[in-house]
């Protein structure tokens, strides 16, 4: 049993011409047994920033708390919003501070800059952050993520394009695995607003 | 007479008094004016800047007026150096409570935990007070709205108006006369204009040299505002034809 496929997620990140979108699934399980099909793997950290996270579900939870927290008081003290690449750094800096004793989670990180640059990068478990320029992959069907994104992804798409590139490589990724689907959840980020969509899937 | 007794914060007098205390009080008296007025859909606070030198870069939105977290702000008076500090704390102490129990943390409760903190610098450690006192502006699902004054020897009260700062005395006894329950927040954002211009050392009220926001409640979110300049100014001349009319009111009966 290893502990990053306890319960199970996908999560894919995509960057479009002036736009990104992220996407996660939405299976809650412990091993074989699913338990919920709407438990929240992205949560919005500004207004053209989002994050996700896979892995251990109880981190999940933790690491977006923990991420709430150091938000709410970045804001209060800087008076705006976070940059993309700044929180960035402050994630690995908080999975690092647990290097001997790490959050189980792998975080994906979606949103665009203050001069409408699209931007997404992930880590892994203790904090090395990635910065690829066109999709980022986490989760126990990160594999097949990449073989669909690489497959499916061209550059400088459009939002609507997008979304459907980011839809098609996650659905048909999430249904290979069996940890990871039950439904899906699409947020694509422009400069002027989020739009969010959920998806229906095989739902098993 | 005092000098024995004042040097350290954790001695009584033999009056039974904390000399440490009622100096840090007395600093805050010299301090900017803040009111605060709650009105049936909304807190008010008021403040008066007292370093408006043309030189001066604008550091941060606000010198007085801070929001602590999405339903809880306050106002400042006394020395802002030790403000700094004590807001730093209640807000890391709000996102605490926000970690914790998933839920925004009720005002009176982190008022209290802030006044413990204030408190404990009169009992034991040797160090002086904060000189500083706060108004704080809040909204919780337990009791609405709401509005505390606490001072730097950890007491704390709610209030419905309250006022800190220098001429404090005067502009609480407006208050007492012209308050009335079930204020709306324009009445009371007149209230505020009028209690500050009666009680402010300047000879003419202008808007770069007050601060205004108001905490309102609008469909289930808490929106912390502060006021523009223009709506500032607005205000005082809302205020200023007011008193202008009375006063000829008044010529006129007395002519009679």
């Amino acid at each position: 049993m290893s502990i990053m496929s306890y319960n199970g997620a996908a999560i894919v990140a995509m960057a479009g011409k002036d736009c990104v979108a992220i996407a996660s699934d939405r299976r809650f399980g412990v091993q074989a047994q699913t338990v919920s099909m709407d438990f929240q793997k992205i949560f919005p950290m500004g207004e053209r920033l989002m994050v996700g996270l896979a892995g251990l579900a109880t981190d999940v939870q933790t690491v977006s708390e923990r991420l709430r927290f150091k938000m709410n008081m970045y804001k209060l003290r800087e008076e705006r919003d976070i940059e993309p690449v700044t929180f960035m750094h402050m994630i690995s800096n908080l999975l690092y501070e647990k290097r001997f004793g790490p959050y189980f989670c792998e975080p994906v990180i979606a949103g665009i800059d203050k001069h409408g640059k699209p931007f997404i990068s992930s880590t892994d478990l203790i904090g090395c952050p990635m910065t690829p320029g066109n999709f980022v992959v986490a989760g126990t069907c990160s594999e097949q993520l990449y073989g669909m994104c690489e497959a499916l992804y061209v550059p400088d798409l459009g939002p609507e394009d997008l979304f459907e590139t980011i839809s098609q490589s996650l659905l048909n990724a999430q249904d290979r695995d069996a940890l990871a689907g039950w439904g899906a959840v699409v947020h694509v980020i422009t400069k002027d607003q989020v739009i969010t969509r959920t998806l229906k899937s095989r739902m098993d | 007479m005092a000098a024995r007794y004042d040097t350290r914060t954790t001695t009584f007098s033999p009056e039974g008094r904390l000399y440490q205390v009622e100096y840090a009080m007395e600093a805050i008296s010299h301090a900017g004016t803040c009111l605060g007025i709650l009105c049936n859909d909304g807190v008010i606070l008021a403040a008066e800047k007292k370093v408006t030198s043309k030189l001066l870069e604008p550091l941060s939105s606000s010198e007085k007026i801070y929001k602590i977290n999405e339903n809880i702000a306050c106002s400042v008076a006394g020395i802002t150096a030790d403000a700094n500090i004590l807001i730093n704390d209640i807000r890391l102490r709000s996102q605490r409570f926000l970690f914790e129990y998933n839920e925004s943390i009720p005002c009176e409760q982190l008022v209290q935990m802030i006044c413990d903190f204030k408190q404990a610098y009169t009992q034991f450690g040797g160090l002086r007070p904060f000189g500083v006192s706060f108004l704080y502006a809040g909204w919780d699902s337990h009791f609405g709205l709401q509005l505390y004054q606490s001072d730097p020897s950890g007491n704390y009260g709610g209030w419905k108006a309250a006022c800190i700062g220098a001429n404090h005395q005067s502009a609480q006894s407006i208050l007492k006369q012209e308050y009335k329950d079930d204020l709306s927040l324009d009445d009371g954002l007149s209230l505020a204009v009028k209690v500050l211009t009666k009680t402010m050392d300047s000879t003419s009220l202008s808007a770069d040299k007050l601060e205004f926001a108001t905490l309102t409640r609008d469909g289930g979110e808490t929106k912390f505002t502060y006021l523009d300049n223009v709506r500032i100014d607005a205000l005082i001349k809302v205020q200023q034809e007011k008193e202008e009319a009375e006063k000829k009111e008044k010529e006129r009966k007395a002519k009679k």
